[in-house]
């Protein structure tokens, strides 16, 4: 046990590997045996994560179950992994939507089934490393290594255009990490200069910001700050960056989609609120305004556009961009409501995206297409897929009692409160975005549920199966349990979040 | 004594023959005399700058632009006599069987 | 008098190079008694020079002799003995790889293996040489053998244009260069890098001569490494040259080229510093934008890799630019990745030639992963090593020399590459995509020879090693930078 728990982040991400080298050694011809491991692996993975769960020690804002070894002393580069609250749910996020996705491609896969899940298993490791990385080249050797898994599921298995789709997603994220690269490259040389420390640890750093031995001249930090943050914004993405998104998730395979909405975007608004807002202060005092106009723009533009979608998938897509841009507004109004908001948002995203995503890719399975106007009348042939599509969709609008209002509320609680000037003005240009996401989804669902069939192939079409029923159920008792008792998944964000908000003079530095 | 810079003068009037003429003409022979140009033009201001500064290395170093030069012919006139038996052309716009 | 010029420390410092020479023409004499069938005993041999000549350097660091000599003609520092073991894995990596696309072109002779270890020993004297009379006729050395095995496959039109295009700019290159040295001579009446830096350094610094003596040098240089607008001939040459010699060629005569480069900017013109930084920095953004743009359009898997290779040649120029300990380890680094990424991948091409198919085309790699799974991992691991993506070895190398401009504050050169990196992601993938995402187009596998085969072993092991724990090799790397001293 006290190995487990001094381990637990390292099995985390290898799991997935050894999953992934395990499948590479099976038989390619049998599928179910390929499957079954995947999904055992990607199980196991999940119920690590709950360890975490389990033994986190929500009193403790910085990070814990740590592990930080020498990796290339040369240049001060180290394997240091820890999770905090900010962390810890967008962990449990990954590793459980993983499972979710495995299950959902039991049928929908038939092709190349053993390099899917290989690559299904690396983009999980990926993910994890992400979230778990504070060692910023670890981190950007993880934001890479993400990068190609998620490519093969877009072009391999994806529909269409989808080698248009995955080129065009991995070239807009190279082009962002890239910048990145170099920010952290400066930061690096300018840690060392200050300090005389050659090292890429970010508590480190972040105790050198926070007691000004590193000062980083505002001019500077400018550049830096927005080198971060156009490989963020590109992943998040925030309006004008948002092209690659439509087409990335409506070319991608179900599984995909599930874990580009529900995961790979979170990286972009986690890495803003955890590199972004804490690194670099002075010069995201200076951008807030513009991030938060941006993000604006992009809840009214994001549904608005969903609203006219004759395509299912892309409507889905575009609502997210509606709100993960409530997210970022919830980043950049800092305070305690607002940020917690904007992380319980992000978890909400992933189950309700993500769920949407599932149940586009039933219908899709059904009847091969994913145009709105072939549907219509569903509910009839399908009353349970129907329920549970309700329950998905009310959880996107945000009603109460599910997991997105809470979220919504938080963020728009936060904003109404916050210190900015015309906050007050912000907030209600981002409320109205939730208006027009309940009227997007809900005209969308009586159009595809509701009323008489019009189709004949729709008649006769099958309800849940036994498999389907398996992967809605656990994302609808999520989205109650979130709605109805959010305290259980706030408390444990609440000391990392207030330390975030206000930093400490001088921090412990974890060795 | 003739002074140094005639010298150098003169060999880089020599070495730009030599390049203009290598960028100009399209036989390869001609071509390979105009580097043939370009390493005597090296060789003179070598021996013009090892006379005036009273230093043996460059002298010594013509040998070996010599001597290499003897060598990169005898390579360079086999690739040449490869290359007409198999085309029988020696206009290196004619060398067009990879697109540029 | 005798004892004056020929002391036994001479004799040691040059041991592997002796080595390789007696190998080089045991070669050429055991061929004379071999059958056609026996053939592969060439490889074999020159094989053991190799291996036999490592352990002689292995053994020349650990002697502790005195590295300098032949009257301070030669320096075999840590640097030089570094770069050496760089060559000698390319060059024995390219001769496994060599017996069996011999006998396919029909060409399987003695001669080809001499030149290639006379070619080595001439790269190795390049990075040993401190004097620029060693230097230059290193440098012919490694060229003038490098000209007749572009030119191998004698009744091949290909070969042969090849052959004459790389000969006639080589040696127009080389021309250039000279009038560059003669230059410097003149201007610092000795030869010896190590005194024209001093001479450099006592004249004033906007001096016309030394300003033509460094953009002749420059001009020369860059021919050999493939840099903008100097690169013309480089594709040409790929493209056409036996594909094991593109392997060849594209590794270590580059690494032994930029080593030169190396010696002759740091060591030599380090005074004249603020007349060639800017200059080198502007090839530089042109070879990396235009070697990736053009890249993009390429249906050659050798043209696309040959242009690859001149945007990796202005990543290359970066740490040169840099001048400083991140960009002297990170070329050395580099070099020792790129020749296990580049070898990989190349070997894969050289695969793909089988008898009655050429296999250059990209298209003939479609669907490669049903044909060959195993090779379509294997490349895929080597593109996105080139592009730069971890945990492969291309990453490691490209992060130093990107790290090695913004410690010296070149942050609009370090956008700029990474900027291009992302591009050549564009062209990488598209190789990929017809390996993995296209149906095949006929059923014919490869079939790999056991030389081929311990080639890929080895280049994808430490493809992959460098890029998950880089610590020993950054070490070994950093042997180079005695550069400095």
């Amino acid at each position: 046990m006290e190995f487990f728990n001094s381990y637990i982040l390292t099995l985390l991400i290898l799991t997935p590997v050894v999953g992934a080298l395990v499948l590479a050694l099976l038989n390619k011809e049998k599928a179910e045996t390929l499957r079954r491991t995947a999904f055992g692996f990607g199980l196991l993975t999940f119920v690590f994560s709950l360890h975490l769960v389990a033994r986190f020690s929500s009193g403790q804002s910085g990070f814990q179950f740590a592990e930080n070894h020498a990796w290339i002393p040369a240049y001060g580069i180290r394997y240091h992994v820890g999770v905090d609250g900010i962390s810890l749910w967008l962990v449990i996020l990954a590793t459980f939507l993983t499972v979710v996705s495995i299950l959902a491609s039991w049928k929908g896969i038939e092709k190349r089934v053993k390099e899917f899940f290989i690559f299904i298993l690396l983009l999980e490791a990926g993910m994890i490393g992400v979230f778990l990385s504070l060692d910023l080249f670890l981190f950007y050797v993880f934001w890479e290594v993400m990068l190609v898994p998620m490519y093969f599921l877009i072009g391999i298995w994806g529909h269409g255009r989808r080698i248009y789709a995955a080129v065009k997603f991995i070239i807009y994220t190279a082009v962002g990490s890239a910048l990145m690269l170099v920010a952290i490259l400066s930061l690096y040389f300018l840690n060392a200069r200050a300090t005389g420390v050659y090292t890429f640890d970010f508590p480190i750093w972040l105790n050198n910001i926070a007691s000004n031995r590193l000062w980083i001249d505002p001019h500077i930090q400018n550049w830096l700050f927005l080198a971060f943050f156009a490989s963020f914004a590109i992943k998040v993405p925030i309006f004008p960056l948002h092209t690659w998104l439509p087409d990335a998730h409506t070319e991608a395979p179900t599984a995909g989609s599930v874990l580009l909405a529900g995961v790979l975007l979170k990286m972009g608004t986690y890495g803003l609120l955890r590199f972004n807002v804490q690194l670099f202060p002075e010069a995201t005092r200076t951008f807030t305004p513009f991030i938060i106009t941006l993000a604006i723009i992009g809840i009214i533009y994001g549904a608005l556009v969903a609203m006219v979608q004759p395509d299912l998938k892309r409507m889905v897509a575009y609502s997210s961009v509606s709100h993960l841009g409530f997210v970022v507004l919830g980043i950049f109004v800092f305070n305690m409501q607002g940020v917690e908001g904007a992380i319980y948002q992000m978890l909400n995203h992933g189950i309700s995206t993500g769920g949407l995503f599932l149940i586009v890719g039933m219908i899709y399975e059904r009847r091969h297409t994913r145009e709105i106007a072939e549907f219509g009348g569903l509910a009839t042939p399908m009353p349970r897929l129907a329920t549970c599509f309700m329950i998905i969709t009310l959880s996107s609008i945000g009603l109460p009692l599910l997991n997105g209002f809470v979220g919504e509320f938080l963020i728009l609680v936060g904003g109404f409160g916050a210190s900015i000037a015309r906050a007050k003005l912000y907030t209600s240009l981002a409320a109205t975005g939730v208006v027009w996401g309940a009227v997007y989804m809900l005209w969308m669902y009586q159009r595809v549920m509701l009323g008489e069939v019009t189709h004949e192939a729709n008649k006769s079409l099958p309800d849940l199966s036994g498999r389907e029923k398996w992967v809605l159920v656990p994302l609808i008792l999520l989205a109650l349990w979130m709605g109805i008792y959010p305290q259980f998944f706030l408390r444990k964000m609440d000391a990392s979040v207030s330390r975030l908000l206000n930093p400490p003079i001088v921090m412990m530095v974890q060795k | 004594m003739v002074p140094l810079n005639y010298f150098l003068i003169l060999a880089a009037i020599l070495f730009s023959i030599g390049v203009i003429g290598f960028v100009m003409k399209r036989n390869v022979i001609t071509m390979f005399m105009s580097i043939e140009l370009m390493l005597n033009s090296v060789n003179l201001t070598f021996v013009a700058f090892s006379r005036y500064i009273q230093n043996l290395s460059g002298q010594i170093f013509v040998f070996f632009v010599m001597v290499i030069a003897a060598a990169e012919a005898a390579v360079g006139l086999a690739i040449i006599v490869a290359l007409y038996r198999n085309r029988e052309s020696l206009n290196v716009d004619e060398a067009d069987r990879m697109k540029l | 008098m005798f004892n004056q010029y020929f002391q036994p420390n001479d004799i040691l410092i040059i041991y592997p190079e002796l080595l390789l020479a007696l190998f080089a023409m045991g070669v050429m004499i055991i061929d004379l008694f071999l059958d056609r069938a026996w053939k592969v005993l060439n490889a074999f041999t020159a094989l053991v020079g190799i291996a036999y000549a490592a352990y002689a350097l292995y053994r020349l660091k650990s002697n502790a002799l005195n590295l300098s000599g032949y009257n301070h003609a030669i320096l075999n520092d840590s640097f030089a003995i570094y770069f050496q073991f760089v060559f000698l894995i390319a060059t024995a990596l390219v001769i496994l790889i060599s017996a069996r696309y011999l006998s396919i072109e029909g060409e399987n002779r003695g001669d080809y293996y001499a030149l290639i270890l006379l070619s080595l020993i001439g790269m190795n004297f390049m990075v040993m040489g401190i004097d620029l009379i060693t230097l230059y006729i290193a440098l012919e050395l490694m060229a003038v053998s490098e000209y007749i095995l572009v030119g191998y496959l004698r009744t091949n039109r290909q070969s042969n244009e090849a052959a004459m295009k790389f000969f006639l700019l080589g040696a127009f290159s080389s021309g250039i260069l000279l009038y560059g040295i003669s230059l410097l001579y003149g201007i610092s009446g000795s030869t010896d890098l190590r005194v024209i830096a001093q001479r450099l350094a006592e004249r004033p610094s906007h001096d016309p001569i030394a300003l033509v003596a460094v953009v002749t040098l420059t001009a020369g240089l860059l021919f050999k490494i493939g840099g903008v607008p100097f690169h013309q001939w480089l594709p040409d040459a790929y493209e056409g040259a036996p594909s094991t010699i593109t392997t060849f060629i594209s590794v270590a005569p580059k690494a032994a080229s930029f080593a030169l480069i190396l010696r002759i900017f740091i060591v030599g013109l380090k005074p004249l510093e603020t007349s060639w930084v800017p200059v080198l920095s502007v090839v530089c953004v042109l070879t990396m934008t235009l070697g990736n743009i053009t890249a993009i359009s390429q249906s050659n898997i050798k043209r696309l890799l040959a242009y690859s290779s001149i945007a990796h040649a202005g990543y290359l120029l970066l740490g040169l630019i840099a001048g400083n300990e991140y960009g002297i380890t990170g070329i050395a680094i580099y070099f020792l990745v790129y020749a296990f990424m580049n070898i990989g991948i190349w070997t894969l091409v050289v695969a793909m030639r089988r008898k009655d198919l050429i296999g250059d085309q990209i298209q003939d790699m479609a669907g490669m992963i049903y044909k060959n799974p195993g090779a379509a991992v294997l490349m895929l691991v080597f593109l996105l090593s080139l592009a730069g993506i971890p945990p492969t070895a291309g990453f490691i190398g490209k992060y130093y020399l990107f790290a090695s401009v913004i410690q010296t504050h070149h942050y609009v050169l370090a956008v700029i590459a990474v900027l291009n990196a992302a591009i050549s992601l564009y062209y990488y993938f598209r190789v990929v995509v017809v390996m993995f995402m296209s149906e095949k187009t006929d059923e014919e596998k490869m079939t790999l020879s056991p030389g081929v085969l311990t080639s890929l072993a080895v280049t994808l092991v430490f493809t992959l090693l460098i890029g998950i724990y880089p610590e020993p090799f950054i070490r070994f790397a950093q042997n180079s930078l005695s550069l400095f001293q």
